[in-house]
């Protein structure tokens, strides 16, 4: 007999919670240091279709705080002649240290909404976060994960180099299977440039941990 | 005792005027001589020469000159004609002492103690306030004699002290009180006498006694709630809001002693500061006394970081009070600062990096990196020290490790240098540095192995002393985070199978947990890199399941499950090794530890585990369900269909995970 699994599509409400005290996310093994992605952002704009490959790295993970950061590698850029490699940060959307809202970076709360609402998975929280900005969700017990990430230097080549880092991702990140969904939010770019990336497993049959530790 | 400056010091003092040679020579003579005259006005010489002066202070020292003053002191009966020398060599003898480590050791060892002591009941005031001045300058050094104050005649002697109507006795017996009580028994003993009552009246005395108060206070009431709690209650709190009131005090010491005292009460008891206000007086005050060029600058640094040590909220109300910048504005003025002072500076600077990356690039930002290699290579291994905790929670900013701010030669090479540094102290602090500077993301060249870091490690990681043995294999693992085979050839043809399989079996679990976490690096990144747990026909798998059989710790326990879950990412040969690690062949029939750990409290470890399954039953893999069909009968599948509401988020996705698998071999 298969074993049907139970699961609430909706997140669980936080009760009797005082805002103010959140608590950080909990650790998703397919969100940490070391791990890699792999994927295309869509760059198509109404001259013409493209797509950058795009391989992503995560270099440090702090729940604490709600920040992570890494490398982000875009190929096959055609003003580029090498990769381009750009260092991010991102703030990861845990009720506690960031909200759904932005608050920043030029982009407003019917921006923020615009974005979010383009990811299946916050359709069942949607209605929490237009009513009060979702500070009753218990996102702790919820299988996605909502980020921003933002570029904050180019690593191997020149400011000059014809591309851009000023807008940021709105970013879902699956717990399940790692995979990662992004819109591009920069208001003198083409919007909804979608990035889709998948983890990489480097030629292995499952997968594989590194870890480090700061002292 | 600091030895290049001081013996330059000397030889020029000697060699620049031959005639100052000669009149030192000639005052000894002088203190020996039986005219009592001519004894006063030598030792009046000396004091005046040496008041202030510390190169004066070590030069007389160097010439004896404290035996012979002792001499005169001892030799001076208690008529009254002897009172003068009594007076001046006592003042002599407490100038050497005060703030001159050498001196008090000196005067110490010239027998002088009792004869100090017997000043104290002399009738003249103002012998016993020389007598009480140079034993305070005593008891404010390292050097002091302990005083055992759970001997009642001593404590009948130190309240006598306390009782005096004199203001250097009393402030003596605070003194005594603030320097040599250093156990919890002591405090208890000192405050089941009622020291508390006599030492609160000392603060609507004079400057000295309020000073000798403060200081005393501190030490009386560290880490003892009911203590501080009795002292807070006093009058309804007006001793407490005397001393908050001492923090605007015209003297710095005064302010300086003040804020040491409330930082002493924060840290026992920190209800008693929940206005931010108080708060942000404090940092403010403490700030500000940095700037002061004397001791109480010196000392205000050392309390301003015990203030916001592991505190983010202070550490943050410091930034927004600009106290980066403040800091690191002093360091750059040029002038030669106190070591005490530097070592205050810097570890006040470590814990505001500590916990906030804002601080870290704020800091990082000032160009401060000169400033750093310079403290490494100061002369002073407590400055050395604290340069080193700097350099490490400043790079625990992943942001500039990835830019590789850390990795030029002019910061690497010192960093290298110091592991071989005579102090030990000096030596854990780079080793904790250089655990977060290596983190260099897989960029491919690492000045830390160019200047034979790596050789150095892997010593360090043989060390007889397990902290240091744990400390260097967590650097060797950040070293291998993410690194390319090069690299990681270079390190295993130094360690090899039998070094890993010693580490691995350490006995200390701490030391073991570090093995694994650099293993499970090792065998991640390209496929191939498994290979090196196969070496010497497996020699380092066998030994980790031996350890994960022997019931570890949980922390061991998930490093060995994620070495198992990288090489079952394998090949199908990696993974049937695996399977033959989770069910060893001579033990058939006892319990699995794959059992053990997915009912582990530690829901890391339940996920480790889960993760090594979930690999094993992969279905693009030929084996895996043969595989599968082994982990079911073992009762582990059955185990996961028991965790399906896992209160873990990630525990609970994981197992869905394999469950999936499971479906997709038609399992019913």
């Amino acid at each position: 007999m298969p074993v049907r699994v139970v699961e609430s599509n909706t997140p669980a409400q936080v009760s009797g919670t005082d805002p103010g005290i959140r608590s950080p996310l909990q650790p998703s093994s397919l969100l940490g240091a070391g791990q890699a992605f792999s994927g295309t952002q869509n760059v198509s704009n109404q001259q013409k279709e493209e797509a950058w490959r795009v391989n992503v790295q995560i270099q440090g993970i702090d729940l604490e705080h709600g920040y992570l950061c890494g490398t982000m590698e875009a190929l096959n850029v055609p003003m580029a002649d090498t990769p381009v490699i750009t260092f991010w940060e991102g703030e990861i959307v845990d009720g506690k240290n960031y909200t759904f809202y932005t608050g920043k970076w030029e982009a407003t709360r019917e921006d923020d909404m615009r974005h979010w609402s383009k990811f299946p998975s916050f359709s069942p929280l949607q209605g929490q976060v237009e009513s009060d900005g979702g500070r009753q969700l218990d996102l702790n017990n919820y299988p996605y994960i909502f980020m921003r990430w933002k570029e904050q230097y180019f690593v191997n080549v020149g400011t000059d180099c014809g591309l851009t880092i000023a807008g940021f991702y709105y970013v879902c990140f699956s717990c399940s299977d790692g995979s990662i969904s992004g819109f591009y939010y920069d208001p003198n770019s083409s919007p909804f440039q979608k990035l889709e990336l998948k983890t990489v497993n480097e030629g292995r049959s499952g997968f594989s941990f590194s870890s480090y530790e700061l002292q | 005792m600091p030895t290049t400056s001081s013996s330059a010091a000397s030889s020029s003092s000697s060699s620049s005027s031959s005639s100052s040679g000669n009149r030192q020579a000639d005052v000894f003579s002088r203190l020996a001589s039986s005219d009592p005259e001519v004894k006063l006005k030598a030792l009046r010489e000396v004091k005046n020469q040496i008041i202030g002066n510390r190169t004066k202070k070590l030069s007389f020292l160097k010439l004896g000159a404290i035996p012979a003053i002792a001499s005169a002191l001892s030799d001076a009966d208690d008529s009254d004609k002897c009172n003068n020398i009594l007076v001046q060599s006592a003042a002599a003898l407490g100038s050497f002492a005060c703030g001159f480590e050498a001196g008090v050791q000196a005067v110490l060892d010239a027998g002088v103690f009792p004869h100090l002591l017997r000043l104290l009941t002399n009738p003249d005031e103002k012998v016993v306030d020389a007598g009480a001045r140079s034993l305070r300058m005593i008891f404010q050094s390292n050097q002091a004699p302990n005083y055992d104050f759970l001997q009642e005649k001593n404590m009948e002697f130190l309240f006598s002290l306390l009782n005096s109507n004199n203001e250097n006795v009393s402030g003596l017996g605070a003194s005594i009180i603030a320097h040599a009580c250093g156990t919890s028994i002591e405090q208890q003993v000192l405050l089941e006498a009622g020291v508390l009552e006599k030492l609160v009246i000392l603060l609507d005395g004079s400057l000295s006694q309020r000073e000798a108060c403060l200081e005393s206070l501190a030490t009386v009431l560290k880490n003892n709630p009911v203590a501080v709690s009795d002292f807070v209650g006093f009058e309804s709190g007006r001793y407490f809001d005397s001393v908050t009131e001492l923090t605007k005090d015209r003297y710095p010491r005064t302010r300086l002693l003040s804020c040491l005292f409330l930082v002493v009460i924060y840290n026992t008891s920190p209800s008693y500061f929940l206005n931010m206000g108080t708060k942000l007086r404090l940092i403010k005050t403490l700030l500000e006394l940095l700037n002061d060029p004397g001791q109480s600058g010196d000392d205000a640094a050392l309390v301003f970081s015990c203030l916001i040590a592991d505190k983010e909220d202070l550490q943050k109300l410091a930034y927004e009070a600009n106290a980066i910048k403040n800091i690191v504005d002093i360091l750059k003025t040029g002038s030669e600062l106190q070591p005490k002072r530097l070592q205050g500076l810097f570890l006040s600077l470590a814990e505001l990096c500590s916990k906030l990356e804002d601080c870290r690039c704020s800091f990082l930002s000032l160009e401060v990196l000169d400033l750093m290699i310079d403290a490494l290579r100061h002369k002073s291994a407590d400055v050395r020290t604290a340069a080193c905790i700097c350099f490490r929670n400043a790079a625990r900013s992943v942001k500039n490790l990835s830019a590789g701010r850390f990795t030029s030669d002019r910061i690497m090479l010192p960093l290298v240098q110091l592991l071989h540094d005579p102090s030990s102290s000096v030596q854990v602090a780079v080793i904790g540095a250089l655990s977060n500077i290596v983190l260099d993301f897989s960029s491919p060249k690492s000045t830390f192995i160019e200047y034979g870091g790596l050789k150095q490690l892997i010593e360090l990681s043989k060390s007889m002393d397990p902290n240091t043995r744990c400390s260097a294999l967590r650097a060797l693992r950040n070293l291998m985070f993410l690194a390319d085979n090069k690299r990681k050839e270079l390190f295993y043809s130094d360690i090899k199978a039998q070094g890993f399989a010693s580490l691995i079996s350490d006995p200390d679990p701490p030391v073991q947990e570090q093995a694994l976490a650099l293993l499970r690096n090792l065998v991640d990144g390209c496929i191939s890199s498994i290979e090196f747990v196969f070496d010497e026909d497996g020699l380092i798998l066998d030994a980790i399941g031996r350890q994960l059989r022997k019931d570890p710790q949980a922390q061991m326990a998930i490093q060995g499950m994620y070495v198992l879950t990288n090489v079952a990412s394998g090949t199908e040969l990696h993974k049937e090794v695996v399977m033959q690690q989770l069910f060893p062949q001579e033990k058939p029939g006892s319990e699995n530890f794959v059992l053990k750990f997915l009912q582990s409290d530690e829901s890391q470890l339940r996920s480790a585990t889960v993760w090594t399954i979930i690999n094993l039953t992969s279905p693009s893999s030929i084996g895996a369900f043969d595989r599968h069909v082994k982990l079911r009968n073992a009762g582990i599948i059955p185990q996961l269909k028991n965790m399906v509401n896992d209160a873990c988020l990630d525990v609970k996705i994981r197992i869905r995970t394999v469950l999936g698998q499971s479906m997709s071999f038609g399992e019913n």
